[in-house]
């Protein structure tokens, strides 16, 4: 819909963000230390809320943003700051073990890809190109509607995920004590 | 049922053999733990067998012979019947068996008071007894070859009946090994026959040999085969070395067994068969060589044992020897006659001398003389009857019997086999007397200092003597010299007896001549044996029993030859080193190695192969979470591969 | 390009590095970063999907939350797992932790 220069920009955009994941997985990966890897990490799934606004949602987008950079990558690095594993030796890496499971990952990229590539995706008949049923308003309504059970579910997931939380971390205090 | 009551013969027979299983079977079962019942139920029974057999002998004296049989095994081509085959060599034998065996059961009432195994005793004395009747009066050579491998049981038990004893229970084991050698080849020789005749009745095989109905080649063989059960049997060369170790067992049983009836089993069987022996004359050739180098090895090492009993022991295998001479030389009534009179003084001998062993406590015939042997005069005087008898003294039983044979073996084309017979003779003689001079004239006379201690001692032992133990001894022995003194004399209508009957073919036919002819041209030879008998104990007598003799024996001058007489003729060494060597260093060496490595180390190898590979497949649970991850999705990348494409 | 294929490969890759990274990683929390690659890699192909395949784009977006979500709930648990453990063996190599072994 946007001019051929604009277009251009655009892809530029496309591929530098798809570059930044990548990169940022990479970061996440690699590295032995461990912040190196949560900042990665930060910047994997930064770029991937840039792969869902190039998708069209922007409340997506933002909920990742939120979610993910925001609580659970502050997360993981309280976590990290609070439990001093920073100065605990790690023995130095067996290269049996790197090489097979550079394999298998390998093994399954080239699963997935093909399997990707091969299949011819159909999209459904009735697809309807109207710019409203992106809106936030949409989602709002369908998840208090049409996705009610989904809304409840998460809901409740997330109040044994803290119970749960909680009552790990207070046995294994007290067992240990 | 009904028939069985009708028929007084088979009643007899039936009665006659069969109650000693009785006996057994309720000594064995019932009263083990009370020894008196048990002799007396054994004596009984051996003596109603005896009656019975006599009943038998005398109610089928001048009949033909009776076959009693039912068809056991039948099939294709192959009928074999269990029965009773009476003729007359059979009577006569069980006749022989139910006396012997009778005053032996009498006798051991007072030699084996106070054993702990007296019931044992007896139970197997009883087992003999039957297994030794059924097999005289067997009906076809496989209820014979059964019952023959029954005697050869009873033997061992009876061998090895000291069995606490190594020497003892070893040569009850040699015994019994021996014999199934022989009768390894017995069996071959009966499958032969079932092969290529079809039949195992006595009467039939005899019929058809005589009748020239069987084919040389399966006669040869089969007699061959067959003799070789006798070779076993009957201890001939070279399976003669059991007999001697068979005196560990009571000396009852040496009198009884291995002196008048089992061995004489082999013999027995050879007369049985002999119309089928004598129509190949190359078994019987080689039966009559086998025969003479047993005869001349076993007096050679008779003439340099001081055992009392091993004397008699050697003295056995070697009349057996000569038995198998007679017969092998077609002297059918010889071989029978020397057997029914073997028996008699035999046994005679071997009671005896159980009387010196039950009262010295030693088999040594020099310590049984310096102690005083000759001051017991009934056992004396009848072992010197049985002696002279054994030599070919004139008028007693032996006589006869010996100058049968050697009037048979002179009727050989080659004199060597007389000249053997002979020199058999003199051996026998000189071996006899010397153990006899011995006793009754010991070197140095009897011993004084024991003399005061054994005086005392035989005062209580007079009193004991003149007790039950002593008669149970006495009676039998005494009955036994009479037999001796008289048989001889019957000579005549027992040949008639025996040969009257039997089938009428060439070989016992030459017998018939040879009979007439025996009592007038053979006076020369009845003077070179008596003469042979007389020089030998003139030897022994020079050696032994003059005053101032040196009691060495010539034979001590020649320590090598001494030595191979003592070692019998290193058979016994060399059958250790065969034995050493190719079975035990050879076959069980193989079996154990096989059962070691090949069925242990298959099964250690299944038990050692299912540990290691699980020790090999457990890495898979090395508790690492992170292999496991891998695995799984190695796994499922390629399964998704393996799908696409 | 802005084609399905593209949001497809690209999501296979970060899936495989967040595989590799749970394979070969010995620190814990390494390995929960790693986990938190692949959910979101699995985010965007429904994201993907949502976009290029499905009637109702308000699906997608429905079942991203929902995922979203439960990748907050299991890294909260995770986190405090990782505590507990690390309070038992005093380590947090994942090495360490092999008393299924057999």
């Amino acid at each position: 819909m946007e001019t051929s220069s604009f277009s251009f920009i655009i892809q530029a955009a496309f591929w530098g963000t798809i570059a930044l994941t990548v990169a940022g997985a990479s970061i996440a990966v690699f590295p032995r230390n461990i912040l190196y890897n949560v900042l990665g990490l930060a910047l994997a799934l930064t770029g991937i809320a840039g792969l869902y606004l190039f998708l069209g949602s922007f409340f997506i987008a933002l909920m990742q943003l939120l979610i993910y950079v925001g609580a659970i990558c502050i997360a993981i690095v309280f976590a990290i700051m609070l439990s001093q594993p920073l100065h605990l030796e790690i023995p130095p890496r067996a290269t049996p073990k790197v090489a097979m499971g550079l394999a298998a990952s390998a093994v399954f990229f080239v699963a997935a890809v093909s399997l990707a590539l091969k299949t011819n995706w159909l999209p459904a008949a009735a697809r309807v190109s109207d710019a409203s049923l992106w809106s936030v308003e949409n989602i709002g309504h369908a998840l208090l509607t049409r996705y009610e059970l989904v809304f409840e579910v998460i809901s409740l997931v997330l109040l044994v995920a803290i119970i749960g939380a909680v009552v790990t971390a207070g046995f294994s205090r007290r067992l240990s004590q | 049922m009904g028939s069985l009551i009708a028929d007084p013969v088979l009643l007899a027979t039936v009665l006659g053999t069969n109650l000693p299983f009785l006996s057994m079977a309720a000594i064995l079962l019932f009263t083990r733990s009370n020894p008196s019942l048990s002799g007396k139920m054994s004596v009984g029974a051996i003596a109603a067998a005896a009656v019975c057999s006599i009943f038998l002998l005398a109610k089928l004296y001048s009949a033909s012979p009776i076959q009693y049989h039912t068809l056991w095994l039948s099939s294709d081509r192959l009928n074999i019947a269990f029965g009773y085959y009476l003729d007359p060599l059979s009577l006569l034998t069980l006749a022989i068996v139910g006396v012997v065996a009778c005053l032996v059961q009498i006798y051991s009432l007072g030699y084996m008071a106070g054993d702990p195994g007296y019931s044992r005793y007896y139970a197997f004395q009883s087992l003999f007894a039957w297994a030794m009747m059924n097999m005289v009066i067997a009906g076809s050579m496989l209820q014979l070859f059964v019952f023959w491998e029954m005697v050869g049981l009873a033997s061992y038990f009876l061998i090895g009946f000291y069995y606490e004893k190594w020497s003892a229970s070893q040569a009850g084991k040699k015994a019994f090994v021996m014999n199934r050698v022989g009768d390894v080849g017995f069996f071959l020789g009966l499958i032969w026959l079932v092969i290529g005749f079809g039949n195992l009745g006595i009467p039939e095989l005899n019929h058809a040999a005589s009748s020239n109905a069987l084919p040389q080649s399966l006669l040869t063989v089969s007699a061959l085969l067959i003799f070789c059960g006798v070779v076993g049997k009957s201890a001939q060369f070279p399976l003669l070395t059991w007999l001697p170790d068979a005196m560990e067992g009571p000396t009852p049983v040496s009198a009884l067994l291995h002196s008048a009836t089992m061995v004489a089993a082999g013999v027995y069987m050879f007369s049985r068969l002999f119309p089928f022996f004598a129509a190949s004359p190359d078994a019987m050739v080689i039966a009559l060589a086998i025969g003479t180098v047993t005869m001349l090895l076993s007096s050679t090492m008779a003439m340099v044992t001081y055992d009392l009993k091993q004397v008699w022991a050697y003295s056995t295998v070697s009349q057996l020897g000569m038995m198998v001479m007679a017969l092998a030389a077609g002297g059918y009534f010889a071989g029978v006659f020397h057997l029914t009179t073997h028996a008699g003084f035999k046994a005679l001998l071997f009671l005896c001398s159980g009387i010196f062993i039950h009262e010295f406590h030693t088999n040594d015939m020099r310590i049984i003389g310096k102690q005083g042997g000759r001051k017991l005069k009934i056992p004396l005087v009848c072992m010197t009857i049985g002696a002279l008898a054994l030599s070919g003294f004139p008028g007693l039983s032996g006589f006869f019997s010996k100058e049968a044979i050697l009037g048979q073996l002179a009727t050989q084309p080659s004199k060597i086999w007389l000249y053997a017979g002979l020199l058999g003779a003199v051996m026998t003689a000189y071996y006899s007397f010397r153990l006899i001079f011995h006793i009754l004239l010991p070197k140095g006379g009897i011993e004084e200092k024991h003399h005061a201690e054994h005086a005392h001692s035989s005062h209580e032992h007079e009193e004991e003597h003149h007790g039950y133990i002593f008669w149970a001894m006495a009676i039998p022995v005494m009955i036994l010299a009479g037999l001796t003194l008289v048989l001889g004399w019957i000579e005549h209508p027992l040949e008639h007896f025996l040969t009257s009957h039997v089938v009428q073919a060439h070989p016992v036919q030459h017998v018939a001549e040879h009979a007439a002819e025996h009592g007038g041209g053979g006076g020369w030879l009845m003077i070179t044996g008596i003469s042979a008998g007389l020089l030998g104990i003139f030897a022994a007598w020079f050696e032994y029993g003059r005053k101032g003799a040196s009691r060495k024996g010539f034979l001590s001058y020649f320590p090598a030859i001494w030595k191979l007489f003592d070692y019998r003729w290193f058979l016994d060494m060399f059958y250790r080193r065969s034995l050493d060597t190719f079975v035990y260093g050879g076959l069980t060496s193989l079996f154990t190695k096989n059962d070691r490595r090949i069925i242990d180390g298959g099964i250690d190898g299944i038990c050692l192969l299912t540990e290691g590979s699980g020790r090999v497949f457990s890495f898979l649970q090395s508790g690492m979470l992170q292999y496991n991850l891998l695995i799984m999705v190695l796994a499922a990348g390629a399964a998704v591969l393996y799908f696409l494409y | 390009m802005n084609s399905l294929p593209v949001y497809l490969v690209v999501s296979a890759l970060l899936f495989s590095l967040g595989l590799l990274g749970i394979l070969q990683r010995r620190n814990l929390i390494g390995m929960l970063i790693a986990v938190e690659l692949l959910l979101n890699s699995a985010n965007l192909n429904f994201m993907a999907f949502n976009r290029f395949l499905t009637p109702d784009p308000v699906t997608g977006q429905v079942i991203a939350l929902f995922v979203m979500g439960l990748a907050a709930a299991e890294a909260a648990i995770g986190l405090s797992i990782i505590l507990a453990l690390y309070r038992k063996m005093h380590s947090i190599n994942i090495e360490r932790a092999q008393r299924l072994k057999g």
